[in-house]
């Protein structure tokens, strides 16, 4: 017993939390990763490396049921939070320790649960994909954020590996014939924007089709966010402009694989929005920005990759004739940030404009087509698309 | 192997401990280097692998939904199984469990097996995430294996043989590093590309949720990050063999040199993690079969041309 008591005690010195973040809860999302990264803890990439499943705020119908299949796929020691305001982070966060330190809970957990993986079920309905009633999901592994079913224009007497129909052929951008598989990006990616599924046909790694949508929260957050709170002075809206703008830089990077850059904006982030003086922030914010436009690895791993148009009709692209690229979103992002901190200005970009929020959404179909997964990722982060406005605009219409 | 003189029997055993002692190290490091750029104590960084391996044995292991079990099992074990191979010809001072002809064949045959134990692993579960961190490790395998066939090539051409302490005794004089820098470059490059590591990670990178890693857990995990790191140490210790002279040094013994030199470059490999940007497979491609196989391939006629005019 001492044993396994002991195992179980370094077990969560270092427990891994898949954070899921509805639309809305920006900050409580950046908060979570602030606390993890204080207690030495790490955010999970994928269900199979979490112990922990952590949903910020209240999510919508939909997303409450992708978080309950993502629940069934943790492995297991497992903890489940819900955690509605950054104030409660730290104890949501202790109480999860607590749970997977529960030995009797976690094997009474582990006696009543599935030992096969969950089948697809019809929980998720097929937003935006036509012809979803023969969906079999290819779920398990993928259905984390996704499902993935096989093409579904095929013949039912193929053989049906586990109840998965093989993918069929199409055409790809070579004229060959490849298989093709829908994969649902989203909602639950790291670095990925909250609440949005792009329904994507792939083949191989590249992406044939895509169709985004949101899943919106079921009610908004009261003091959290980028919205909701009308009455916050000019410096705080300037402070969580510095923060919302290193934290989009936080993703790009991230998705660059510049985990030592990426940590520097988070830590920025942190610092901005757990009270530190704009002023004291400029310094690191300037050395971050000098060291990312130097950057020629980076200059030669983001060549080429643009967003199109998507900017074009705002003022930060009107009159430019060449396509804006996710560097230059990337360095733009860190240069306002820096300017907004050492010399008081204003934001330049309002990020409250639904109507730009749900053209760049419209854009992602276009702008994702023939490209790769990685660049997708890289295209969809620089857009830093504010779904819980969205979200918003579109409830009352429904 | 008979005409090794340093076969002992006690080094078959010590040989994997040394080298998951080394791996422990080389995790250690990275965990410090990680808790520093998150602003912790040192100390809970460097103890970070022992919590995480606690983490690893006690959580389950998973499986999918029509997952190739066999097949994804073998590729979750593998890593390790070929990091344990390649340490068989690897000499440390005295100690080789195997002094074989052909030990730069035997170490090249054991990387290209790593093509096939990566890709069962993004095969095996049946997800598309692991199944694209899959094809991107192959598509980075087209780019690095060339040039590191060569780049092994190069001390064997200079030493007239493939076995690994006669590429060490023709070092007396002068280490290989020397006069085969870009030889020595590219194979370290090939290292940290073959273990999926730094900016060669897309496999298992963040944006594909992990990639080859996206669906395993506990002991399976745990095997292919330990394999990860098994794979940088024995590469570093095959360089230090190829191109640093093995144990040659002034005061401490051969072994000791062995480990120091090996411990040198394990960190740096672990530090060029956290400096640069990850680089796509796509990206690669271009830059190693333009630019990195014609440089090494100079290289190796370089050095060919020097050992046939001096006989």
């Amino acid at each position: 017993m001492g044993l396994r008591a002991s195992i179980a005690l370094g077990a969560v010195q270092s427990i891994h939390v898949l954070v899921v973040e509805v639309p809305g809860w920006g900050a409580t999302r950046m908060r979570v990763e602030a606390e993890l990264a204080r207690r030495g803890w790490t955010a999970a990439r994928s269900p199979a490396d979490a112990d922990v499943l952590l949903v910020c705020g209240v999510p919508g119908k939909k997303l409450e049921s992708v978080c309950a299949r993502i629940w069934s796929q943790l492995p297991g020691p497992r903890a489940r939070v819900a955690v509605h305001n950054a104030s409660d982070v730290a104890s949501g966060l202790e109480k999860a320790a607590a749970e997977l330190l529960d030995e009797g809970r976690q094997q009474g957990d582990a006696r009543t649960r599935s030992h096969q993986p969950v089948e697809a079920s019809d929980e998720i309905e097929h937003v935006g994909h036509g012809g979803s009633e023969e969906s079999a999901e290819h779920s398990k592994p993928m259905d984390m954020d996704m499902d993935a079913e096989m093409d579904m224009s095929m013949d039912m007497d193929m053989p049906m590996p586990g109840g998965i129909p093989l993918a069929s052929g199409g055409p790809d951008r070579d004229g060959l014939e490849m298989d093709v598989l829908h994969v649902a990006l989203g909602p639950v990616l790291p670095h990925w924007p909250a609440g949005l599924v792009v329904h994507c046909a792939l083949q191989g790694d590249v992406i044939v089709s895509a169709e985004p949508d949101v899943l919106p929260a079921a009610l908004q957050p009261n003091n959290d966010g980028p919205i909701g709170n009308n009455s916050r002075s000019a410096h705080d809206e300037r402070r969580s402009t510095v923060a919302r703008l290193s934290d989009a830089a936080v993703q790009v990077l991230a998705l660059a694989g510049w985990s030592y850059a990426a940590g520097r904006a988070r830590r920025i982030r942190d610092e901005v929005a757990a009270g530190t003086a704009l002023v004291d922030v400029a310094a690191d914010l300037d050395s971050l920005a000098r060291s990312v436009s130097r950057s020629w690895l980076l200059r030669w791993a983001l060549n080429g990759i643009t967003v199109g148009d998507a900017f074009a009709n705002t003022g930060e692209g009107a009159g430019r004739h060449e396509p804006e690229t996710v560097r230059g979103r990337l360095i733009g992002w860190l240069d306002e940030a820096r300017r907004i901190a050492r010399y008081n200005t204003e934001a330049y970009e309002s990020p409250d404009n639904p109507e730009l929020q749900r053209s760049l959404l419209d854009a992602i179909p276009q702008l994702l087509s023939g490209t790769d997964v990685a660049t997708a990722r890289l295209i969809v982060a620089s857009l830093a698309i504010q779904t819980a406005q969205i979200a918003q605009a579109r409830e009352p219409r429904t | 192997m008979t005409d090794a003189a340093g076969t002992n029997p006690a080094w078959a055993l010590l040989a994997p401990v040394v080298l998951g002692l080394l791996a422990l190290a080389a995790a250690a490091l990275n965990g410090i280097l990680v808790a520093r750029a998150e602003g912790r104590t040192l100390r809970s960084g460097a103890a970070a692998p022992v919590f995480e391996v606690a983490r690893l044995m006690r959580q389950r292991r998973r499986t999918t939904v029509a997952a190739d079990v066999l097949l994804w099992r073998i590729g979750c074990s593998g890593l390790v199984v070929v990091a344990l191979l390649k340490t068989a010809v690897i000499p440390v001072g005295p100690w080789v469990l195997a002094d074989i002809p052909v030990a730069i064949v035997w170490f090249n045959a054991m990387d290209v097996m790593v093509w096939a134990v990566v890709w069962l692993i993004g095969w095996g579960a049946n997800s598309a995430y692991s199944l694209i961190g899959g094809y991107r490790f192959l598509a980075q395998a087209v780019s690095y294996e060339l040039p590191l066939m060569f780049a092994l090539v190069t001390p064997a051409v200079a030493a007239h043989s493939l076995r690994v302490s006669d590429v060490i005794a023709a070092q007396q004089e002068l280490w290989f590093i020397v006069w085969m820098p870009v030889a020595f470059v590219v194979f370290c490059l090939s290292v940290v590309a073959f273990s999926s590591w730094g900016p060669f990670a897309t496999a298992a990178s963040g944006d594909i949720a992990g990639g080859i890693l996206t669906e395993v857990s506990g002991v399976d995990r745990l095997l292919i990050l330990a394999g990860r790191y098994a794979l940088l140490t024995t590469g570093a210790a095959f360089a230090v063999a190829l191109f640093l002279g093995g144990g040659a040094g002034p005061l401490l013994p051969d072994w000791l040199w062995t480990l120091v030199k090996t411990l040198l470059l394990l960190a740096a490999f672990v530090v060029v993690r956290h400096r640069l940007p990850e680089v796509r497979p796509d990206r690669l491609a271009e830059v190693a079969w333009m630019i990195v196989l014609p440089v090494v391939l100079l290289q190796t006629l370089i050095v060919s041309i020097v050992v046939a005019v001096r006989g």
